[in-house]
């Protein structure tokens, strides 16, 4: 019986591990989605499933990693009949833990924002400063958005900028391909 | 509503069995009452029902979510909602709750007397982190310094850090364990990948005894506005054990009394913060300082009341592929006078004061993808006894002099964590020390 007990509780501590291994969630992509597209009047959230051509398009220009292969959230703004951006939602290792971010991206390719949605490291929080992130806007998948390059690095947290920064180019890649194919 | 009913009465039925079967093949308890028996059931009939609860509500937010298949001529997504979707879980990787990371370095050092070349395996280091939930984990290093570590050899094995870490809020959080101390731009930033130079500063290595970590509670902030701080508590050194006859506290004079968490004496309790600026993308301005007193209520001790106390003001800019930093750095050991008097004769005596300043300039340039070269130049100042107290003059060393290091080398990454250098170094006041230095390192 004893070690029943032991199993069955190892059993829920397990099953109950994913919903603990969570931070502090900072702003949700709902919120980035309404503060990036003020005149959407509806957004809807699809899953997309990249196809191998997109992440062969994708790598041939960030190259490794290339684009994550598993389903993308995305949250799709629309005026009326008219889509007029979207929000792609995503996660990049920064040193040790995920970093949960989303990009928002208008119709015209360009990014109007990028929001760390949870930021689990003991260091290297500055990629949440507003400052930092705000290097984004404005630029598009025609961009370098390199660190070094047309982003900044950032002193004791070089990994974790590097590792925002090569995503928000691989979803501003992604989310261009979806727009010009007609798919949000 | 009929297939609940049938659902339920058979999971009473089949449970009545299980339990009645259970409890008699135990035969170690009495046996339930049918009416205890009733009552557990019906427990479990609840749980049931708000499992499927949740579960409908799961479905119901997949359902709201589209799938879009990777074909590029298909259908766009249903008609726009109304308002915004419930959020479903993000389609993004999960992350595990426990991750082991490493660094590690060898390097070459070779002296002008080339017979004392020497390699070495300078640190091999395992991390170990575990996410407790949401917002505690634990944070854990053990380095291995030059390779071999017993009595009769000259490696050490030691943990670096080891706390746990709690988050209060967004913006607040704490930490409790051994830490390392938020003083310089190299104690918190260790990893050879981290600085250029196959050997750490010299500034950040005698002034500051880079890693330097105390056991302790610290609080931190970090703002919107670029701000971002530490204020902690907890051991100090302990000056009893200074050792007069030995040069080590004249390479470097905190290095040689600090405790490290190894059985520390902790009578007396020291202070430390540091205050850091981002608010610019690439600027980095900041300072820190710590104090304490570290007589340590030692029995007979000949300095009860000495403090230490040592500050550092820095600075980091990174325009485009530019990497440049500054430091400015001030310590001293006070009340020390008698203790001095103790060693009159002794050739290293306690300092009153030391300081240091560097200032470094890298240009990262971007060969190919990842593959980062990175030409830099340092030079650095530093005075590990400008003025000594008690010492009455013949037997006062005085100002011991200012070493001045000149370090010109490149670092070869070839991605972010795996980094090949060289360099040379040359000194202004023992110039036996000029080297040629190697170095390979990682960290993941």
């Amino acid at each position: 019986m004893a070690h029943l007990r032991w199993l069955s509780a190892s059993s829920g501590i397990l099953l109950a591990a994913p919903a603990f291994v969570q931070a502090a969630q900072y702003a949700t992509a709902e919120e980035t989605a309404r503060r990036s597209f003020p005149e959407a009047t509806a957004f809807r959230e699809v899953l997309v499933q990249p196809s191998t051509d997109d992440v062969s398009a994708v790598a041939a220009v960030v190259g490794k990693p290339g684009l994550r292969a598993t389903p993308w959230r995305i949250l799709v703004a629309s005026r009326g009949a008219e889509v007029i951006g979207a929000v792609a939602i995503d996660s990049v290792v920064g040193k040790l833990e995920l970093i949960d971010y989303a990009v928002a991206v208008g119709a015209d390719g360009k990014i109007r924002d990028v929001e760390i949605l949870a930021y689990r490291e003991s260091h290297g929080y500055e990629v949440k400063l507003p400052a930092w992130r705000r290097q984004f806007v404005g630029k598009g998948a025609d961009a370098s958005l390199r660190v070094g390059d047309d982003i900044a690095n950032i002193s004791g947290a070089t990994l974790s900028c590097v590792h925002v920064t090569d995503g928000v180019r691989r979803s501003v890649l992604y989310v261009a391909r979806l727009q010009a194919s007609g798919r949000l | 509503m009929r297939p609940n009913f049938h659902l339920q009465t058979v999971c009473r039925a089949a449970g009545f069995a299980a339990l009645w079967l259970a409890a008699a093949a135990a035969n170690a308890q009495p046996l339930p009452t049918p009416e205890q028996l009733v009552q557990r059931l019906d427990a479990l009939a609840q749980e049931l029902e708000r499992v499927k609860a949740q579960l409908q509500q799961l479905r119901e937010s997949r359902d709201r979510a589209t799938t879009v298949p990777p074909q590029a001529d298909a259908a766009a997504a249903p008609a726009a909602a109304a308002a915004m979707p419930a959020a479903v879980a993000p389609a993004a990787p999960s992350e595990p709750s426990t991750v082991i990371s490493s660094y590690g370095e060898i390097n070459v050092n070779r002296p002008k007397n080339g017979s004392n070349t020497r390699a070495d395996l300078a640190r091999f280091v395992i991390a170990l982190q575990h996410r407790f939930d949401e917002k505690t984990k634990m944070v854990s290093e053990l380095e291995i310094e030059h390779a071999v570590s017993s009595a009769d050899d000259r490696g050490e094995a030691e943990v670096e850090q080891l706390y746990l870490e709690h988050r209060l809020t967004d913006t607040y959080g704490a930490r409790a364990g051994l830490t390392l101390v938020p003083i310089g731009l190299l104690n918190t930033n260790h990893e050879p990948t981290a600085y250029y130079g196959v050997e750490r500063n010299f500034v950040e290595t005698a002034i500051i005894p880079t890693t330097w970590r105390e056991g302790g509670f610290q609080i931190f902030g970090e703002h919107d506005n670029g701000v971002s701080w530490i204020a902690g508590v907890g051991t100090g050194f302990d000056l009893s054990k200074w050792d007069a006859t030995s040069s080590e506290g004249r390479e470097s004079p905190l290095g040689s009394i600090h405790q490290e968490l190894q059985l520390a004496k902790a009578h007396d309790v020291s202070v430390y913060g540091n205050v850091e600026w981002r608010g610019v993308p690439g600027l980095r301005l900041g300072g820190g300082g710590f104090t304490g007193k570290v007589g340590q209520a030692t029995p007979g001790f000949a300095a009860p009341d000495a403090r230490v106390t040592l500050w550092d003001v820095h600075a980091k800019w990174m325009p485009g592929p530019w990497d440049l930093s500054a430091l400015y750095t001030k310590g001293a050991i006070t009340g020390a006078g008698d203790l001095n008097l103790t060693f009159a004769g002794q050739p290293f005596p306690v300092p009153r004061s030391f300081d240091g300043w560097y200032a470094q300039a890298a240009y990262r340039w971007q060969v190919k993808g990842d593959v980062v070269l990175a030409p830099f130049a340092r030079y650095e100042r530093f005075n590990t006894g400008r003025s000594f107290d008690g010492l009455p003059e013949g037997l006062n060393p005085g100002n011991v002099g200012t070493e001045g290091v000149a370090t010109l080398g490149a670092s070869f990454y070839l991605n972010p964590n795996v980094v090949f250098k060289a360099d040379v170094q040359r000194f202004r006041l023992n110039k036996d020390n000029d080297r040629f230095n190697l170095g390979v390192g990682y960290s993941f």
